[in-house]
């Protein structure tokens, strides 16, 4: 039991789905297309441990972190903060916010142009509850954190006299100046310039390890999640399609579409590797019948057509939505760290 | 600086039939290539070339005195991170630069090819309207970042491929522009009732590929690439940076390709310059930029693509952030993230130089031959992969 209090859940995600009714071009006014932009995804969130949501655009991936933030409101699904059952229908309370933060991925845009960065940091110290006189040394308090020295020269200073990697670095400030326990990053480092990018990993990591934050970072870099996640979650067409702890799902991967990923991705220490055909152009291709994957799939075989495969377990807290894998065992509990918890206190 | 320290090229021009050269990374060059001017032939040569932004004492260098050439049918990649200059040089080069973007020096050189009458070159940065206008997109032919933008939102496609036929191809019906331009949609795999679509109907790899069959509806000798696929998902852009090299070999046009991705580039061009700050910091064949990196901030760069497989190390990236055009450090530009910065880089510029012995360049105190300096072992790391990554340089050794 020692784990569970050095590791509790901070924010469990069970069965999440999110549909949008879309209007279909060319048809009848009123005929509506239902796209399902999550579906069935859960996951834990658990305090200094980063997982990793890997996905293309239209993945889905956003719509999820935006889903645990509570700014999308789920179609269906449960939401667990700190043990406490959230009413995912009900609005967002400044209790939920004062918890989960969410940092976006362009800097430029996340921050009130015409203000300080006293103002965009101070001001939503105040509304959690800081006095006046509390907030500017909270505001240096969270700078000094995201390595920006000296603070009151970037609290002084306007967007656009900053560069993206230290705007970054504010963003996450200011998301960090109320203490949240969990840390929700979408894309946080795409908008950045290569040469700081790292750095902001780094920060990430670190807030993980030194404060104990459960940070969701979301990307489609598949290299930075498997360079500081504890877990990496792929996802295709709103679906969880492999996960794993670890990196064994970038070094072993199961699913025809993370090997489809990680072969396309640059890697010039082996230029002679085969990339896979990469089969239909992504975005048209998301079967409405059984796999979503098999319009693209090397491997389809009719089964993929018809039915939709469950999570099979492919290795130590390693699943694979893959008919390839019936052979395996079906796993019951989708997110892998309750998984993991269990086993270690069975065994302890 | 001048173009005799590129060597490779050189040697190969005078050494090398020119027959055995034309091969890429990803095949041969069809034997039916339409180029007709000898292979190996230099095909761009811009020298000290320099872009400023604004005016007066207000003007903001964004490319000093920056040199590139590239042969026929080969892949010059440009790496740098934004605000290094990339896209404001192969802007300039072209003559697309507006206002308050100014050539303030240098000459490029455009070669067309030879015929009878001898060889025709075309002075870019002085040419008139009009010539210029008979080399674009038939010569030299440019692929943006954002295909939504490029794209005129309020035409169907087939216009815009429509428009480009009716003005250089002024020989050609209806019928057999419409066909070319399905035959090049063809070409980046794409059906022909694409041509009846708007762009906003397509996905973003779809329109980057129209872009690209766009590029090359004239047949160019040139096409430049500028961050064709950063905003493309990464399955996406192994599509279209295969389908991009199957043409190539097809059509044996050059290329110059420009990314902030080291390691896309380090794949597939055959070339690399590294620019900072607007200056160009080092050049080398991809395979030795990538396995023995010269410059500090060559390494660095390479050193933030966090690696797909072994040990999972904790990387440091570069320190700091790229600096403002206007206040530019003095001496070595890099010198306040350098962390083999010396007394020396604080007050003097170095200039790019090619090292002792090799054909490659690089900007940087560390390598100048100076005794008192010992360079850092990942500084002076030997290129050992044999791999057949550059097929045409290995035709020489």
């Amino acid at each position: 039991m020692n784990d569970a209090t050095k590791s509790p859940v901070q924010l469990a995600a069970r069965n999440l789905t999110r549909h949008f009714s879309v209007r279909t071009p060319g048809r009848l006014l009123n005929a509506k297309r239902i796209v399902r932009a999550v579906d069935d995804v859960s996951l834990d969130l658990v305090a200094g441990e980063v997982v990793a949501v890997v996905g293309e655009s239209g993945s889905g991936k956003s719509v999820l972190a935006r889903m645990l933030a509570r700014i999308v409101t789920p179609t269906s699904g449960d939401l667990v903060l700190q043990g406490t059952p959230i009413a995912i229908k009900s609005k967002r309370t400044l209790a939920y916010a004062s918890q989960v933060q969410l940092v976006l991925q362009d800097p430029f845009a996340s921050m009130n142009p015409v203000h300080r960065m006293s103002h965009n940091l101070i001001r939503p110290l105040r509304i959690h509850g800081a006095s006046e006189n509390d907030a500017p040394a909270l505001a240096e308090a969270a700078l000094r954190r995201v390595s920006l020295e000296p603070p009151s020269r970037f609290l002084e200073s306007y967007p656009h006299e900053l560069s993206g990697g230290q705007l970054q670095r504010i963003s996450i400030a200011r998301a960090l100046c109320i203490e949240p326990k969990v840390l929700l990053a979408d894309e946080p480092i795409s908008m950045l310039d290569v040469s700081v990018r790292l750095g902001v990993l780094n920060l990430l990591r670190g807030l993980c390890d030194d404060d104990r934050l459960a940070i969701l970072y979301i990307t489609h870099d598949i290299a930075s999640a498997r360079y500081i996640a504890d877990s990496i979650i792929v996802m295709y067409a709103g679906q969880v399609v492999e996960q794993s702890k670890g990196t064994s799902l970038v070094d072993e991967p199961t699913h025809p579409y993370t090997q489809l990923l990680i072969a396309s991705v640059p890697d010039p220490s082996d230029p002679t590797r085969d990339v896979p055909p990469t089969g239909e152009h992504a975005q048209i291709a998301i079967a409405e019948k059984g796999c979503r994957f098999n319009p693209r799939c090397p491997h389809v075989m009719d089964r993929c057509r018809e039915e939709e495969p469950p999570a099979f377990i492919v290795g130590d807290n390693h699943t694979s939505k893959c008919w390839l894998y019936a052979d395996h065992e079906v796993a019951v509990e989708v997110a892998l760290s309750t998984r993991r918890r269990e086993g270690e206190t069975a065994t302890t | 600086m001048t173009t005799e320290k590129m060597g490779v090229e050189d040697v190969v021009t005078t050494e090398m039939p020119p027959q055995a050269l034309p091969t890429t990374t990803y095949g041969p060059i069809a034997e039916t290539t339409h180029v007709d001017a000898p292979m190996g032939a230099r095909i761009l040569d811009v020298r000290n070339f320099s872009v400023d932004y604004g005016w007066g004492e207000n003007a903001v260098r964004a490319v000093d005195d920056v040199d590139v050439h590239l042969d026929r049918s080969k892949v010059l990649g440009i790496a740098g991170e934004s605000g290094s200059g990339k896209s404001t040089l192969v802007y300039a080069i072209t003559r697309l630069l507006r206002a308050p973007g100014v050539i303030k020096g240098g000459e490029a050189r455009f070669n067309l090819g030879s015929d009878d009458a001898g060889e025709h070159v075309i002075d870019l940065v002085n040419a008139s309207e009009r010539e210029l206008r008979s080399v674009r997109w038939s010569s030299i032919s440019i692929v943006l970042q954002s295909a939504l933008s490029a794209l005129n939102p309020v035409v169907r496609v087939g216009s815009q491929f429509e428009d480009v036929l009716k003005t250089h191809r002024k020989d050609m019906s209806k019928a057999q522009r419409r066909e070319r331009a399905a035959a090049l949609l063809a070409m980046v795999g794409l059906d022909e009732d694409r041509l009846d679509r708007f762009p906003h109907e397509l996905s973003g790899g779809q329109r980057q590929r129209i872009m690209i069959a766009l590029a090359l509806t004239l047949d160019p000798q040139l096409v430049i690439m500028d961050e064709p696929t950063t905003a493309l998902d990464v399955v996406t852009q192994r599509e279209i940076i295969s389908e991009l090299f199957e043409l190539r070999a097809q059509f044996g046009f050059a290329m110059i390709f420009i990314t902030h991705d080291l390691s896309l580039l380090t794949e597939l061009a055959d070339e690399i310059v590294v620019m900072y700050a607007g200056a160009l910091v080092e050049r080398a064949t991809s395979r030795e930029l990538y396995e023995a990196p010269r410059h500090p901030y060559s390494l660095g760069l390479l050193n933030s693509f966090p690696p797909m497989h072994g040990e999972r190390t904790e990387l440091m990236g570069i320190p700091g952030s790229p600096p403002d055009l206007a206040h530019l450090p003095t001496g070595c530009r890099f010198h306040p993230r350098c962390p083999y910065a010396m007394e020396r880089c604080t007050n003097e510029t170095p200039p790019l130089v090619e090292i002792k012995g090799t054909d490659r360049s690089v900007a940087c105190w560390l390598h100048v031959g100076d005794p008192g300096v010992t360079v850092p072992v990942e500084l002076s790391r030997v290129a050992t992969s044999s791999t057949n990554v550059e097929p045409s340089k290995d035709v020489t050794r």
